[in-house]
């Protein structure tokens, strides 16, 4: 058993196939007696480069421990499924739970997004109050 | 004649004690490529020899997965 970090990007327009696709690739790991450390969904991104005329994708990042067999399993399945576009598989020496900083950045993006507009009403008051002094 | 201040260079990784830089901090990566997406030579950045090995896979895969872009004239 090896701990491995898979990311793959789908075609966005099979975007909606994703929580699917998860899910059989988690009961493939789990039924071959590995296990699922860290499941990301980075949703759909901007990529930095067009990749087949596509300018999005959507992002998929998990960490499992599995057996080789299983990992050969997963690679032909990237490999023969025309959904994904790219996938990555990195070896790693430890299992990974955190959250990966990609998605706390993205979080915190959209926090920021949400705070945006009461901010901007604040941000007129204090003009108005600097006005006043 | 013209010699300007030069700031001591240090590097960051070493300072923060990083164990290993990832391919998905890409706020962090963004500060070691250039504007045309190069990757900065660690004689410029001062980044230990060690933590630009680590730091140039962790870029070259990041714009393998389209998170950094290759060069700008994508």
């Amino acid at each position: 058993m090896r701990h491995y970090e898979i990311v793959f990007l789908v075609h966005p327009d099979q975007s909606e196939q994703v929580p699917a696709m998860i899910e059989r690739y988690q009961s493939q790991i789990t039924g071959n007696g590995g296990t699922v450390h860290r499941l990301e969904d980075w949703g759909r991104r901007l990529l930095a480069y067009p990749i087949n005329k596509i300018h999005k994708a959507h992002y998929v990042l998990m960490n499992i421990e599995c057996d080789a067999e299983t990992l050969k399993q997963l690679t032909d399945g990237f490999r023969f499924n025309d959904a994904v576009i790219r996938n990555l598989v990195v070896k790693m020496n430890e299992a990974v739970t955190e959250p990966s900083p990609l998605l706390k950045s993205k979080e915190e993006e959209d926090a920021r997004d949400s705070q945006q507009s009461s901010r901007d009403d604040s941000s007129d008051k204090k003009q108005e109050s600097t006005a006043e002094a | 004649m013209a010699r300007y201040f030069k700031r001591k260079r240090y590097c960051r990784f070493t300072a923060e004690g990083v164990t290993q830089i990832d391919y998905k901090d890409i706020n962090t990566l963004k500060n070691y490529v250039s504007e045309s997406g190069k990757i900065v030579p660690s004689r410029i950045s001062g980044t230990n020899a060690r933590y630009q090995r680590q730091l140039s896979t962790a870029i070259k895969r990041a714009r393998y997965l389209a998170l950094i872009p290759y060069c700008d004239a994508h």
